[in-house]
């Protein structure tokens, strides 16, 4: 009785435990070949500038405001938060400056900026992409022996890859003057005091700008991915660009996670 | 010469004044929208089935992406804070810094975040599609409330969910973090605790717990709004998820910039 009950649930249980590492492997495994067809492509393949300048302009200007309001707020939290916490503390508050453009620079500024692209290039990647493949548009480009990868893909690749740099960038100096502001009317904090970057060391700024390049590269593809497996008409729009977001956030925080242990293993202290 | 340097003079201003006023028909939507829905809870008229789907699929289906994201959240705040606390050589006291952090401003912050792109992002997609497909037109068609009958179930489900889903979170968030600590600084797990419940205080763990009911109401009257008010096709069923979660993550910002400063 017991043996044939045990049968009848351990498939069942197996099963679960198993289908989802290995659709996750599959899912990583695609993601990757992806990334090399498309950068192979973008080394080999032809370059159409009015496309790359288009998908610059829209991942790149048209996120600016977006980033520049979520960094700033986020700058200000930020200062906000520590300083209390430090108050509690220690009533000194020079290091606030330091420190926080210390965890700007190795972390934040590149990890919470790309969660917000993430978001926004995402699902803008996501639901342009899926709308052409529900309107048959890139099967139709497929017909005419046009690779929908080197054509639609790449450009958003390559503007994204750039385009986050620099709005990252722009991220982190939104959110640090936004902090250096907070820490000067709350706290009272000279702005001198506060913009002082001595603990901003080599290995802080190699990580921080890795992560920058990285998160660049990963959200077009995953997003991509999304977009281009789309099925099923406006409600098949609308998962592609779901899991494009919700793929994409995944893939900055687990990329955040290895990429801040190998740096705190490279560059210890 | 001056109608070649009007449109030069005129753009910016225009640019300028064209963004306020569609953030502000946006923000005016999302307001009125809520106080429809807030009428409609005085007396309570709730589809209970509706409530019950709801809470399943919005809840119970995103625990693998919110302990994920939970796991990874903590076990990052470690790494951040590894170099603070070995510079100082207070290695005590990474339990109250990494955990501070997480349950009070980084966790319910993450989990919002990643909570907008799954379920707020399907909710605006589903309820776009319905309107694209004619469906909440044919909901009115019948006397049936649009309002009531989907709007109410999905916001309380997200509210009530997020909330959960992210005391859930936090949990473990202190689980991944311990972890961390434990592989990266030799930090024994139980001084880790101890540190944590010593320096933490309770009022710290609420205001992360009202963040994330606050970050609800935000995801579920964003994603109502913009799934509603949607024009054209498959195409703008992507652009009003696109912009719904846009507007989500901004206003999970703003809003959570004004709960640290009135909270304290």
């Amino acid at each position: 009785m017991t043996g044939r009950g045990a049968e009848a649930v351990q498939p069942g249980v197996l099963e679960a435990l198993g289908s989802g590492p290995i659709a996750l492997a599959r899912e990583v495994r695609a993601l990757l070949a992806m990334l090399f067809a498309v950068c192979r492509l973008a080394v080999t393949g032809k370059k159409d500038r009015r496309a790359l300048a288009e998908q610059a302009y829209q991942i790149g200007n048209r996120s600016v405001f977006f980033v520049s309001v979520t960094m700033g707020f986020i700058g200000m939290i930020l200062v906000f938060q520590s300083g209390l916490q430090a108050l509690r503390i220690v009533p000194d508050l020079t290091m606030l400056g330091p420190t926080f453009a210390e965890l700007l620079v190795r972390d934040l500024a590149a990890s919470i900026g790309a969660m917000m692209l993430a978001t926004r290039v995402g699902a803008g990647v996501a639901a342009e992409l899926g709308s052409m493949v529900v309107t048959d548009q890139v099967d139709a480009m497929r017909m005419c022996a046009a690779d929908p990868l080197e054509y639609l893909v790449v450009p958003r690749f390559l503007a994204s890859v750039v385009m986050t740099f620099a709005l990252l960038i722009w991220g982190a100096v939104m959110a640090f003057g936004a902090g250096m502001l907070t820490a000067n009317v709350v706290f009272e904090v000279n702005f001198s005091t506060f913009a002082n970057f001595s603990l901003v060391d080599r290995g802080d700024l190699a990580v921080g700008l890795t992560k920058c390049l990285v998160y660049g590269a990963a959200i077009p593809i995953v997003s991509a991915r999304a977009g281009l497996t789309t099925f099923g008409g406006s409600e098949g729009v609308g998962w592609a660009t779901t899991s494009a977001v919700v793929n994409s956030s995944l893939a900055v925080i687990i990329l955040n996670f290895f990429i801040s242990a190998a740096g705190y293993l490279l560059f210890p202290g | 010469m001056t109608t070649d340097a009007r449109p030069t003079l005129t753009t910016v201003p225009a640019w300028i004044g064209a963004a306020t006023l569609d953030i502000a028909t946006e923000v005016g939507g999302l307001v009125v929208l809520s106080g429809r829905l807030l009428a409609r809870l005085l007396p309570p008229r709730v589809d209970r089935y509706e409530l019950v789907r709801n809470l399943h699929k919005m809840g119970v289906r995103s625990l693998g992406i919110v302990i994920v994201t939970a796991v990874f959240t903590g076990a990052i705040m470690v790494i951040q804070a590894a170099p603070l606390v070995t510079r100082f050589n207070a290695k005590e006291v990474i339990g109250w810094g990494a955990g501070f952090a997480t349950l009070r401003e980084v966790g319910p912050l993450l989990i919002a975040l990643m909570f907008s792109g799954r379920v707020g992002a399907n909710n605006t997609a589903e309820l776009a599609t319905m309107v694209v497909t004619d469906q909440i037109d044919g909901l009115r068609a019948l006397a049936i409330d649009p309002l009531s009958y989907l709007l109410l179930p999905r916001v309380l489900a997200m509210v009530s969910m997020l909330l959960t889903l992210t005391i859930v979170g936090d949990v473990v968030a202190i689980g991944g973090a311990i972890v961390a600590a434990k592989a990266l600084l030799d930090v024994d797990p139980r001084s880790f605790m101890n540190s944590l419940v010593a320096l933490l205080s309770t009022w710290d763990l609420a205001t992360g717990l009202i963040k994330s009911v606050i970050f609800g109401a935000m995801i579920a009257i964003t994603s109502c709004h913009f799934g509603l008010t949607v024009k054209g096709g498959a195409p703008g069923v992507g652009r009003a998820v696109n912009a719904s979660v846009v507007a989500a993550a901004s206003g999970i910002f703003i809003l959570d910039y004004f709960t640290t400063y009135l909270l304290g």
